[in-house]
């Protein structure tokens, strides 16, 4: 998949402000993850995606990687609303990709999403309140 | 390298394997690991082989997209195609989906059970059958109520709602020894109280003997000229991720526990297809579908448990309500939108109840091996499922209504955020296709079914392959049907039940 495309593509679907390459960096790891059959076919509809926004009439020609903000915004909304096999597809590769920003510290920390702090406090509190319970159940 | 006795990783093998045993399982969820422990402390001598990698308790945190590269299978994104399509997640790690799942732990419904009994004529399986295995299971995966400081607010919500509209509400049982409410169950339990297979029958089974493959893949079952169960043949994956060496079992008996996908899908590729041609069909999933519900006040939905409660006001009509907090990415990839719509929707993920109906569904989907593809799931929504779907979906929205929430957004292709109950309702009024419907399942069953009937299932009361000797499956494949709640505890109990029929009758496996 052209990185080119799917740069473009993830800063139309993040929130603004988003770094492309660090989501990036996670969603290659998270593709790698994906089966042979499943990563074709998402690479498949991606540069489906891309080439057929020469299609849509506002982008006169070119290709999604090289719309302006507000036309492939809008080229995206025409073709998740399509409700087809592509458009399922797209939806999907937009949901991995908004993963992978949300997996990032930053994008955690600005909606107040701090687990760790909270897994360490609950984890004592566990263990002071029903240790002795867990180690003779364990022992 | 891991260095723990009896644990063999990919890591750790440089050459092929040749080993020998009596019992060889495949696959560490529910069903394999509970069978592995079982037969070894009889004495069996039990080889135990996992796909995915062995990541102990200190290795799990909040990070979920690394989670659902490393313990789940296919990235966590398994899609049944269908219309619509239904995303569905598997553990693939030692211990299975039981490391990621929210350890819900019920017992079969004994109307179910009857209906299994009646249907295909299955032995040993009524309530009072099963409650002995129940019972033992209940006991060693510590199931009880949760602590009441671990209950968080959106469970709290939910069970005000239910309560408010006079619907009955039940606490739930889980897997768990004085569980902390991390809300991670769904990335590793980092505290261990999740009784899940890792810290529970895995354990066991290697203190008993057991020799455990982890990021090993099985290729094919293989019988002997008579057409018994001998072995199994797989390959090592390689800390490269490249294929690595070679290993082959021999063994008197093959227990398959790989899931509802995995186990048809190894039984096909290595030529083992019953008379009636049901491997690989009758695939149950009870689809679920979430209602994403915004309140005025600070919910912190992951503060507390992953699940602490069940609207059971609907079950005689298939239909459970829970609420279940989603982490960041999760929720990102289900909420509508994108740019900077969804980082509007997504500030205000600490006043978000996400909550929604489990089906039961009365659909069934098929597994097939697609050359180049491999596995393939193909399921269908019945109209009557859909419906239930939709019906859930409002009384979900109704439930959060009742409980004060100020928005909803319903899943539904393009609806758009609804204000009040009156205007859900007025939306839900008009036809909802079913292809318009979000669902997904973690929930995958019956694809090998039990029946003493050998046109209508694949194996019989026990497990034990129609005309193969030696070949037992072992994991919710087997159901003959949905149960209706979460299976977990159904798979276990069987898994111990199947495992005491097979020990009384080493004589017939020569073990």
């Amino acid at each position: 998949m052209a990185k080119r495309v799917l740069v473009r593509f993830t800063e139309i679907v993040c929130p603004p402000g988003a770094s492309a390459e660090r989501v990036l960096a996670e969603f290659e790891l998270l593709a790698a993850a994906l089966r042979p059959g499943a990563r074709w076919m998402l690479l498949a509809a991606f540069a489906a995606f891309d080439q057929g926004a020469r299609l849509y009439p506002a982008a006169r020609g070119r290709r999604f990687a090289r719309l302006d903000d507000q036309v492939a915004d809008a080229y995206l909304r025409k073709v998740l609303g399509r409700g087809d096999g592509v458009a399922e597809l797209v939806e999907r590769l937009k949901g991995m990709v908004v993963m992978c920003y949300y997996e990032l510290p930053e994008a955690k920390a600005a909606i107040g999403y701090a687990p760790e702090p909270y897994i360490a406090m609950v984890s004592r509190r566990r263990l002071e309140r029903y240790g002795d319970d867990i180690r003779a159940a364990e022992s | 390298m891991i260095s723990v006795p009896g644990v063999i990783t990919g890591a750790d093998v440089a050459a092929d394997l040749r080993v020998d045993c009596d019992v060889v399982v495949v696959g560490s969820g529910a069903g394999g690991a509970t069978m592995a422990a079982e037969l070894a402390a009889a004495g069996v001598s039990v080889v135990l082989i996992e796909e995915g990698g062995y990541h102990q308790t200190e290795s799990f945190g909040a990070q979920s997209v690394r989670a659902l590269r490393t313990l789940y299978r296919d990235g966590g994104g398994g899609m049944a195609i269908g219309k619509p399509s239904v995303l569905f997640a598997e553990g693939r790690c030692v211990g299975g989906s039981t490391v990621v799942n929210g350890g819900m732990s019920w017992r079969t419904p004994p109307p179910v059970l009857a209906r299994w009994a009646a249907a295909d004529g299955i032995r040993d399986i009524g309530e009072d059958a099963m409650a002995p295995f129940f019972d033992e299971a209940e006991a060693w995966l510590s199931v009880a109520e949760q602590d009441p400081e671990t209950i968080g607010r959106d469970s709290e919500l939910l069970y005000a709602g239910a309560r408010s509209l006079g619907w009955r509400i039940v606490a739930n049982r889980r897997n768990q020894l004085h569980c902390a409410g991390t809300n991670n169950c769904n990335n590793g339990c980092p505290t261990g109280a999740k009784r899940s297979m890792l810290v529970t029958a895995v354990p066991r089974a290697l203190a008993h003997g057991t020799r455990l493959y982890a990021d090993c893949r099985v290729e094919r079952v293989t019988l002997d000229a008579r057409g018994r169960a001998a072995g199994v043949t797989g390959r090592f994956r390689g800390q490269d991720g490249r294929r690595g060496s070679a290993l082959s079992v021999r063994a008197k008996v093959v227990v398959v526990a790989g899931g509802a996908v995995q186990t048809p899908a190894l039984l096909a590729r290595s030529g083992v297809k019953p008379a009636a041609r049901q491997l690989g069909r009758n695939l149950a999933m009870h689809p679920n579908a979430n209602v994403i519900a915004f309140f005025d006040e600070n919910v912190t939905g992951w503060h507390g448990v992953h699940q602490a409660y069940q609207v059971r006001e609907f079950q005689s009509d298939g239909i459970i309500l829970t609420a279940n907090n989603l982490a960041p990415p999760m929720l990102a990839a289900l909420m509508p939108g994108h740019g900077r719509e969804l980082g509007e929707l997504m500030a205000g993920y600490n006043h978000v109840v996400t909550a929604g109906p489990l089906i039961e569904d009365s659909g069934a989907g098929r597994v097939r091996t697609l050359p180049g593809l491999g596995a393939q799931v193909f399921y269908q929504l019945s109209d009557r499922d859909a419906a239930r779907v939709v019906r859930g979906v409002e009384l979900t929205a109704t439930a959060m209504f009742a409980a004060g929430a100020r928005r909803v957004l319903l899943p539904v292709d393009g609806a758009p955020a609804l204000h009040s109950l009156d205007e859900v309702r007025r939306l839900l009024a008009a036809p909802v296709p079913a292809r318009a419907l979000r669902v997904f399942s973690v929930h995958l069953m019956g694809t090998a079914r039990m029946s003493e009937d050998v046109r209508r299932g694949v194996v019989d009361s026990y497990g034990e392959f129609h005309g193969v000797h030696g070949l037992f499956v072992c994991d919710a494949s087997l159901f003959p049907g949905p149960t209706g709640l979460n299976p977990m505890l159904t798979i276990i109990a069987l898994a111990v039940r199947n495992a005491r029929y097979l020990r009384d009758r080493c004589g017939d496996y020569s073990l």
